[in-house]
């Protein structure tokens, strides 16, 4: 047993035990349990108000779970400021992105490697970013706001890997996009996983993030309700736990 | 117009000009707080005024030059305005909307009243030999003190434009103020760069403090007009923008002289705060704000 | 808004005031009216301004505005020989005006734009009545400062009953303002302009009422006040220090609740006469009382009392329910 659960906590970059969270005074996730391992892309599927934001903004550390812990390379992140989970290796990209609009491309990707430890790698991680999104280098002194939807949405990403994460966050990067974006946006998602960074994704198209997914869990009102390797679900088992029917 | 009156409106008008120098860096710390954190302290302009009075203290008390008494008064303002933000205002957030507005409120009055007790309601003013006198610009001649103002304004607002633009701290002033949660994801501990936005501004102050006491005499009772000018400057020129907030200053100066000209000293003010209140009813984003 | 009708409500407050009134005559002592005379001027302009920055999301920063335009107002009536409650009623009215002059340019700006407005009224007001001499020329002073006259017949007693009145009159006016029509708008407005306005509330009229009936009771209050002080000159009728006590009394008291502003004003009156001789010291105590009580009792006194008895009420029907 002892051997069982060491073996578990080495591989599970992150680990979600049974949480409670709540948006203010309304309670949003119940009994939550999620667990993401070491390179995988963890898929993270409902509808409308499911409690995907908010299992997201609780893992960024925007929330406090009420009861339960979330784990993070072994250490309890549960009860931690947001700008501390970045140091530790978790980036978000966001629900509407949240870039900086008068500020210059370059200057959103520079403080994307704020925290100290990023610092001192900026260079390289710049790279790295205009080697998965080149317009970024062509615009670089452009002003954010100047940026289409889906060219934001780069940035985003971009400044996400700027802290040079061992976990990322994607909160509805397709979201208002073409599905010709939607698919460059995607496949920098698999180059990201090829180096090596775990990623939890929250997606609207359900489709969409299944055929990138190793793994998906089905959240509901709450609740996860589902949660199986990609390979192994059924159509059925999605319409039952997505719909409830 | 006859060459007369405009010859003789040279005068006032580059007073005006220069004056908005000072009154733009009366402006800059009120500017900034509210930019970044939407925050209108209105305990701004006794912080200031306090500014001046402490260096008048330094100067009275060891015949400290006042400019020089900024080595000591820049580094204590910021300590002060770093500690206002991270123990009081921050709590104050959390509470309801008008509760930073009352409690810097509170801060004025403790301000106003201890300057009044310990150097009693007459009013003061700094003085330093190098501030005596005019200067002849060709035309006309302007007080010393005026141009070193301006100069200092200059100096005080192109060394912030670069702290923003370059360093990592400013930046994050800068992003927390255009999106508060962007900043936090990407690991801005927003709470410290508001203290330090704070700190920055106070500092700010202290310098407005000592050269507008070198300028002008002042009272106890001189925060709140000091508070008017500065929130004028601010929502003229525009958030976000430090060309705004020169503009800003130049538009209230050149009400003063140019009013102070043709009406008499008496209204001058009046005048500025008339302007002031007719940019709030019409146009408060100000003439260059986003 | 449920009102008790039983009896008990109504002869409680009939008896007080009744009480009130005759104190005067019983031989109370001086300084008991004359902390009572301030009790009820500064009552009912607490009452007023928490109407406008509790009730109606007004916060008006200028309340010095009021105060001095109807003290200036007084000192034109009694000076033309017209008796001195013309003189307060006449302050009321030029309030009330002026109010509802300002009431068009200031309602366009939003919160703290409004806020800094209406701070810088009376500062421009002030300026004003340095340079305009409206009566006579006498008393130069340091500026502008005039004697009120037709007043040497009147006593503390006079002084106390005219506070009284307005006093009563201040809290009769919330009590009624707030339960009807115009107070269920005004909760809406402070909630949300915008969404009272969708629902058919007429939004700048109803700012427009309460604005001009605090003006008119805030402008009588500070009149009896000049009466009382038989000077007025623009320092003082226009300093921001009315603002700061109306302020702390209704911030201490609660802003936002209907007994408030009367725990306060107690409060701050008895403040004002206990530091009374230490000047300035007084109002760096005031300042530091404000700070404190914005952040740990942010809801006032009667706030807080509110907040613990609800908890005990809850408490009581857990404890006493089967």
């Amino acid at each position: 047993m002892e051997k069982h659960s060491q073996e578990i906590s080495q591989e599970a970059l992150l680990k979600i035990s049974n949480i409670d969270a709540f948006n203010g005074t309304l309670q949003a996730l119940w009994g939550v349990s999620l667990v993401a391992e070491l390179g995988e892309i963890v898929a993270l599927i409902g509808s409308n108000a499911s409690g995907k934001s908010t299992l997201i903004n609780t893992i960024s550390g925007f929330i406090h779970p009420a009861r339960g812990t979330i784990e993070f390379d072994g250490r309890d992140i549960s009860a931690l400021d947001p700008f501390r989970i970045v140091t530790l290796g978790i980036s978000q990209v966001p629900e509407g992105r949240r870039i900086f609009p008068e500020m210059t491309i370059l200057d959103n990707l520079i403080l994307g490697s704020y925290n100290r430890q990023a610092r001192s790698n900026r260079e390289q991680n710049l790279k790295r970013v205009y080697e998965h999104f080149p317009i970024l280098e062509e615009r670089r002194n452009q002003l954010a706001k100047t940026l289409s939807g889906g060219e934001q949405q780069m940035l985003a990403i971009g400044r996400g890997l700027m802290s040079a994460p061992k976990l990322m966050l994607f909160d509805e990067i397709s979201l208002g996009l073409a599905p010709k974006a939607t698919d460059e946006l995607y496949k920098a998602v698999r180059e990201i996983r090829g180096k090596g960074i775990t990623i939890l994704l929250v997606e609207q198209n359900v489709r969409r993030s299944l055929k990138e997914a190793d793994r998906a869990y089905i959240i509901k009102a709450g609740r996860i309700v589902l949660g199986k390797n990609v390979d192994e679900l059924r159509e059925e088992e999605i319409k039952q736990a997505y719909f409830g029917v | 117009m006859s060459v007369e009156v405009l010859a003789g409106l040279s005068r006032p008008i580059i007073m005006g000009v220069l004056l908005g120098g000072l009154y733009a860096l009366i402006a800059l710390g009120l500017s900034m707080v509210f930019g970044v954190m939407k925050l209108i302290n209105v305990a701004h302009g006794d912080l200031m005024l306090f500014g001046a009075y402490f260096a008048y203290a330094l100067m009275t008390a060891w015949g400290i030059d006042p400019i020089l008494s900024l080595t000591m008064g820049i580094p204590l303002w910021f300590i002060l305005g770093f500690a206002i933000q991270k123990y009081i205002m921050s709590r104050a957030f959390g509470t309801s909307m008008e509760a930073p507005l009352i409690i810097a409120f509170g801060i004025s009055l403790i301000l106003q009243s201890l300057a009044q007790i310990i150097w009693s309601p007459y009013s003061r003013a700094l003085e330093a030999p190098y501030a005596l006198g005019g200067i002849s610009l060709g035309i006309t001649s302007v007080p010393r003190t005026y141009l070193l103002s301006f100069a200092a304004a200059l100096v005080v607002m192109l060394v912030l434009r670069e702290l923003l633009r370059r360093s990592y701290l400013g930046k994050a002033i800068v992003a927390a103020s255009q999106d508060k949660r962007g900043a936090e994801l990407v690991g801005i501990n927003t709470g410290r760069v508001y203290a330090f936005a704070f700190a920055i501004a106070m500092a700010t102050a202290a310098i407005a403090g000592v050269f507008f006491g070198l300028t002008f005499p002042f009272t106890p009772a001189s925060g709140v007009g000091f508070l008017i000018i500065a929130f004028g400057v601010t929502i003229i020129g525009g958030l976000g923008s430090m060309m705004g907030t020169f503009i800003g200053g130049m538009v209230l100066g050149l009400t003063q002289t140019l009013s102070g000209h043709f009406l008499g000293t008496a209204t001058q003010m009046l005048f500025v705060y008339l302007i002031v209140f007719v940019v709030l009813a019409v146009r408060p984003q100000g003439l260059f704000g986003r | 808004m449920e009102v008790p009708t039983n009896r008990l409500n109504l002869v409680v407050p009939v008896v007080l005031i009744a009480l009130l009134t005759v104190f005067p005559l019983i031989g109370i002592p001086r300084v008991w009216l004359l902390y009572l005379f301030f009790f009820f001027i500064y009552l009912a302009m607490a009452n007023m301004w928490n109407l406008l920055a509790g009730y109606s999301g007004l916060t008006f920063l200028g309340p010095a505005a009021f105060i001095g335009l109807a003290g200036y107002t007084l000192v034109i009536v009694t000076w033309n020989g017209l008796p001195f409650y013309l003189g307060i009623i006449g302050g009321g009215i030029i309030a009330s005006a002026f109010a509802a002059l300002i009431a068009i340019p200031t309602f366009r700006m939003r919160g703290i734009y409004f806020a800094i407005g209406t701070l810088v009224v009376p500062e421009a007001l002030r300026i004003v009545f340095y340079l305009w001499k409206p009566v006579g020329g006498e008393m130069q002073g340091g500026g502008a400062g005039y004697i009120i006259k037709g007043i040497s017949q009147l006593s503390l007693s006079d002084f106390y009953w005219l506070a009284l009145a307005v006093g009563i009159v201040s809290i009769l006016l919330v009590r009624t303002m707030l339960r009807s029509k115009l107070g269920l708008g005004l909760a809406t407005i402070h909630d949300s302009d915008r969404a009272a306005a969708c629902c058919g509330v007429d939004v700048f009229r109803a700012k427009l009422y309460v604005f001009v009936i605090s003006a008119f009771v805030i402008g009588a209050a500070g009149a009896i006040f000049y009466i009382y002080q038989g000077y007025i000159a623009p320092v003082g009728a226009f300093d921001i220090r009315w603002l700061m006590t109306l302020l702390l009394a209704t911030v201490i008291g609660g802003i936002r609740t209907e007994e408030g502003p009367i725990v306060g004003t107690i409060i701050v009156v008895f403040l004002h006469f206990l530091l009374a001789r230490y000047g300035a010291l007084s109002l760096l105590i005031q300042g530091i009382i404000l700070i404190v009580i914005m952040l740990l009792i942010p809801e006032g006194i009667v706030g807080l009392v509110r907040r613990k008895t609800r908890n005990y009420q809850s408490l009581l029907q857990l404890a006493t329910r089967r």
